[in-house]
C-alpha cells in the first residue's frame, strides 16, 4: 500500500510524460504533411493520375487544425500545467482527428487498395502509448470500424473510387466483396494485436519506471543521510575540546535520525558504572540521576560487552533499572550502541523516540556506522589530550628541580650566604648557565615533541601574516636595542593572506628571528621581510649580519642538536633544536626554507610559505 | 618592641616609616610554595632586604597562615600538588573581603602560553581575569623578585 505521498510523486512524473509526448507529436505531425505532399506532388510528376486537389486540401486541412493544436498546446502549458485532464481531451482530439484525415487520405489514394492504409496502425500506437489501455483498445474498436465504412462506400458504389491507377489489381485477394472482407479481417487482426502489444509493453515500462522510482528514492534517502554522516563526522574533526565533540555528537545524531533524544554515557575509570556525558534531547529530572550502575542493569552490561540493544516498547519487559522514569520521559522505544574504540568500549550511545518499534535493521545498520566513527573522534581527542598533558606534566616535573637548583645557585652567587672568592664566583657562575642550558633543552625538546602532536591537527586557514607578526617585531626591536642591534621589519602591501595557522606562524618567525639576534654581534642589523614571491607563494626572509655560517655546516644547520662550532664558539648557550622546529612547521604547511650565509658576513634564511587563493 | 616605641615616637612624621619602607624592613610575607628548596632561597633572598618572612608548603597552610595574620604580600607558586593549587587559593583570597587586596606574585615554572594550552580547568580560569598582582617566570631571578616585590608594596602604600 503506497503512500499518498508517493503515488502523487509517480503519477506527476507521468503526467510530465504525458505532456511531452503531446507536443512531440504536433511536430511529428508537420513532418507526416510534409512528407504527405510531397508524396502526392512526386507521384503526379511521375506522371500517375490521383486526386491531386484534394488530396492538397485534406494536408492544408492537417496543418490548419495542427496549427490550432500548437496555439491549444502552449496555452495549455502555460495555464493548467499540472492538471493532465485537459492534456488528456488533447490528446483524444489529435487522435480523433488524425484518424479522420488519414482516412480521407486513404479514400482519396485508392481506398482498400490504398498503399497507406497500413498506417492506421500508428494510430493505435499512439494511443497506446498516451492513452490507457483501454482507449487504446477503443481506438482500435474504431479504427476496424472506420474500415468497415470504407469497404462498405466502395462496394455499394457509394462515393466514386478515387486513386492511382498505377496500382494493378486492385484488390489482392482476388476479386470482389469477398477479398475486401478479407482484408477488413486480417486488418483487424492487425489492429488488435498491435493495440495489444502496445498496451502491455506499455504497462510494463510503466512498472519498471515505478521500480526505478523507488530505488531512485531510496537512493536519494540513503545519499542523504551519508551526507549528514560525512558533515557530522567532519564538525567532530574540527572539535578540540571533548564535551564541545560529544554534544555536536548527540545533537546531529538525534537530528539526522530524526528522533527526540540522544545520549552519550561513559564508563568511568573503574569501569563499573555508566555516567551521562552528553545528552540532547532529555530533560533535567532524567539526567539528575547521574549514572547507571552496570551490574544493576543486565542491558547496560550486555551493551558494555559489546553487543547493540533495540527496544521497540519500554514497557514490555523488565529491562531497566528505572523504567517509570523513562516512561515519564516520554520515550517509547531506544536504540543502544556500546561505543567501541580499537580495543576496549568507551561506554553507550544511544537515541530516543516517542514512537514505539520506530527502529527497523536499516536503522540500526545507519546509527552502527554512527557509533563508531563518533567512538573513534572521542577516542583520538582523549588520547591526544592524554598524551598533551602527560608531556607538560613531564616537562613541569623535570623543571621543578632545576628551578630549585637554579634559585639555590643565584643565592651563593649573589653573595647572600656570605661573600665568594673570585674562583668560587666563577665556578658557580658556569654552574648557573648549565642549569638554564638544560631547562631550554627541556623546553624545546617538549616543544619538539609537543609540536608533532599539534602540527598533526592543525588546519590551515588563510592568515594575514602582516598582524601575526607585528605584535612580534615590537617585542624583539627592545629586544635588539638591548643587544645594541638595529631591527628592520619590511611588509609589502596587498600582501596575499597565508594559509598557515597563527600560532605556527608566530613560532616560525620567533625561532628565526630570536637566532638573528643570537649571533650578532653588537652593532648589527636584523632584517625581517615579507613579500609576495612567485605566483602561489609568499617569501618570508630575516637576514642578519652576524657571524654566518660555514660552508661545512651548511649540510647539517637543520638536524637535531646541531650546532655549528662558529655558533658555539659565540654564544655558548643553544639547544640545536630550534631551526628543527622552525623545518617541522614549514613542513607542516607546505612551505621551503634555503638559507644563504657567509661566514663573518651574515645568514639570510628565506622561507616560501603558500598564499591562500581568493575563495 | 624597641621597634614599635621607635614607630610610635616617629609616628608623626613618619620618618622611621620612610627609612624603613626605603630598606624595605618591616613589611611581612607569605612565601607559599611545595617545594622547600625554592622556599628556602626565597625567605633568604627576602630577609637580606629585612623584610620578614613567613612560610607554607600548600594551599592549606597558606590559608591558615593568612588567617593567624594578614601579610603584606604573598608569593605564591602555581602549581603545587594539584595543578591548579595556587590559583585555587587566589581566588579564595579575591573572593574574600579581608583579604582582596593583598598583592600576589605568582611564580609560574610554566611559561605562559603553554598555560593557554593547558586543560579546561585553566582556561576556565584564565577567561575570568587574574586574581594575581604579577607573575614571575621560574627559575626565579633574586632581583626580578626584589624590584617586583619593593615595587608592589610601594603600590600598596607599605614599602
Amino acid at each position: 500500500m503506497r503512500i499518498g505521498y508517493e503515488l502523487i510523486r509517480e503519477q506527476l512524473f507521468f503526467r510530465k510524460e504525458l505532456r511531452e509526448r503531446v507536443s512531440w507529436f504536433i511536430k511529428l505531425r508537420w513532418a507526416a504533411i510534409a512528407f504527405g505532399l510531397a508524396g502526392c506532388w512526386t507521384t503526379y510528376l511521375l506522371g500517375q493520375t490521383l486526386p491531386l486537389l484534394p488530396l492538397n486540401l485534406v494536408f492544408l486541412g492537417i496543418a490548419a487544425y495542427n496549427g490550432v493544436f500548437l496555439l491549444v498546446g502552449r496555452k495549455l502549458e502555460s495555464f493548467k500545467p499540472h492538471e493532465v485532464g485537459p492534456f488528456q481531451v488533447f490528446a483524444h482530439a489529435q487522435i480523433t482527428l488524425d484518424l479522420l484525415a488519414l482516412y480521407l487520405v486513404i479514400y482519396f489514394t485508392g481506398g482498400t487498395a490504398s498503399p497507406l492504409l497500413i498506417f492506421v496502425i500508428f494510430h493505435i500506437i499512439l494511443a497506446g502509448i498516451l492513452l490507457s489501455p483501454l482507449s487504446c483498445y477503443l481506438y482500435g474498436v474504431l479504427v476496424i470500424i472506420l474500415l468497415g465504412v470504407l469497404v462498405a462506400v466502395q462496394e455499394l458504389a457509394l462515393l466514386p473510387r478515387q486513386g492511382i491507377v498505377i496500382l494493378g489489381p486492385p484488390y489482392p485477394y482476388g476479386g470482389g466483396t469477398l477479398g475486401a472482407v478479407i482484408l477488413l479481417m486480417t486488418m483487424a487482426g492487425a489492429v488488435m494485436v498491435s493495440a495489444f502489444l502496445v498496451t502491455t509493453l506499455k504497462v510494463s515500462l510503466r512498472s519498471k519506471g515505478r521500480e526505478l522510482l523507488s530505488v531512485s528514492k531510496e537512493l536519494e534517502s540513503t545519499n542523504a543521510k551519508l551526507t549528514a554522516l560525512y558533515s557530522m563526522v567532519k564538525e567532530m574533526g574540527s572539535r578540540s575540546e571533548l564535551q564541545e565533540l560529544m554534544d555536536c555528537a548527540t545533537r546531529q545524531a538525534a537530528r539526522i535520525m530524526g528522533v527526540k533524544a540522544c545520549s552519550i554515557k561513559l564508563l568511568d575509570e573503574r569501569r563499573q558504572s555508566l555516567r551521562f556525558a552528553s545528552t540532547y534531547g532529555l530533560s533535567e529530572d532524567y539526567l539528575s540521576k547521574g549514572g547507571v550502575d552496570i551490574e544493576k542493569s543486565p542491558i547496560n552490561k550486555k551493551i558494555v560487552e559489546g553487543h547493540p540493544y533495540v527496544i521497540g516498547r519500554i514497557d514490555e519487559k523488565d529491562y531497566f533499572q528505572y523504567p517509570e522514569d523513562i516512561l515519564k520521559e516520554g520515550i517509547a522505544s531506544l536504540l543502544c550502541l556500546p561505543l567501541k574504540a580499537e580495543k576496549m568500549i568507551l561506554g553507550v550511545f544511544c537515541v530516543y523516540s516517542d514512537e514505539t518499534y520506530r527502529f527497523t535493521e536499516d536503522d540500526i545498520e545507519f546509527f552502527s556506522l554512527m557509533t563508531d566513527l563518533t567512538a573513534i573522534a572521542i577516542e583520538r581527542l582523549s588520547t591526544e589530550k592524554t598524551k598533551s598533558w602527560f608531556m607538560m606534566k613531564a616537562a613541569h616535573q623535570l623543571r621543578s628541580p632545576l628551578n630549585a637548583l637554579y634559585s639555590m645557585l643565584r643565592l651563593l652567587g649573589g653573595g647572600y650566604l656570605g661573600p665568594l672568592d673570585e674562583r668560587q664566583k666563577e665556578v658557580l657562575k658556569r654552574c648557573e648557565l648549565r642549569v638554564k642550558g638544560l631547562g631550554s633543552l627541556i623546553n624545546d625538546l617538549l616543544r619538539v615533541g609537543q609540536g608533532r602532536m599539534d602540527f598533526a591537527r592543525m588546519e590551515p586557514h588563510p592568515v594575514d601574516a602582516g598582524a601575526v607578526l607585528a605584535p612580534l617585531m615590537s617585542a624583539y626591536q627592545s629586544q635588539a636595542l638591548e643587544k645594541g642591534l638595529e631591527m628592520a621589519f619590511e611588509i609589502q602591501d596587498s600582501l596575499p593572506k597565508v594559509l598557515a595557522d597563527e600560532r605556527l606562524l608566530d613560532e616560525l618567525v620567533t625561532n628565526l628571528v630570536s637566532n638573528a639576534i643570537k649571533y650578532t654581534p653588537r652593532g648589527g642589523k636584523v632584517r625581517v621581510a615579507l613579500t609576495a614571491g612567485e605566483r602561489d607563494w609568499v617569501r618570508l626572509e630575516v637576514s642578519d649580519t652576524g657571524i654566518g655560517i660555514s660552508e661545512q655546516d651548511l649540510p647539517r644547520l637543520f638536524s637535531e642538536f646541531f650546532r655549528g662550532e662558529d655558533a658555539k664558539a659565540f654564544e655558548e648557550q643553544g639547544t640545536g633544536l630550534g631551526l628543527v622546529i622552525v623545518k617541522e612547521i614549514l613542513d607542516t604547511l607546505g612551505g621551503t626554507i634555503q638559507v644563504r650565509s657567509k661566514k663573518g658576513q651574515g645568514t639570510t634564511f628565506s622561507c616560501l610559505l603558500p598564499a591562500a587563493r581568493p575563495s | 618592641m624597641i621597634r614599635g616605641q621607635a614607630r610610635g615616637l616617629a609616628g608623626d612624621f613618619g620618618i622611621l616609616e620612610i627609612m624603613e619602607g626605603y630598606m624595605g624592613g618591616g613589611a611581612d610575607i607569605l612565601v607559599i610554595d611545595d617545594d622547600r628548596d625554592l622556599v628556602n632561597s626565597i625567605r633568604i633572598i627576602l630577609e637580606s632586604r629585612n623584610y620578614s618572612v613567613r612560610t607554607a608548603f600548600n594551599g592549606k597552610e597558606g590559608f591558615e597562615r593568612i588567617q593567624e595574620k594578614v601579610p603584606d604580600l604573598i608569593v605564591l607558586d602555581v602549581m603545587m600538588s594539584t595543578d591548579t593549587e595556587g590559583f585555587d587559593l587566589a581566588y579564595r583570597l579575591s573572593n574574600n573581603p579581608d583579604y582582596r587586596n593583598i598583592p600576589i606574585v605568582m611564580t609560574t615554572g610554566f611559561p605562559q602560553k603553554m598555560a593557554e594550552e593547558g586543560p579546561e580547568r585553566f582556561q576556565h580560569i584564565l577567561g575570568e581575569g587574574w586574581p594575581v598582582s604579577q607573575f614571575l617566570e621560574k627559575p626565579v631571578d633574586p632581583e626580578d623578585l626584589l624590584a617586583t616585590v619593593d615595587a608592589l608594596l610601594r603600590e600598596a602604600g607599605k614599602g
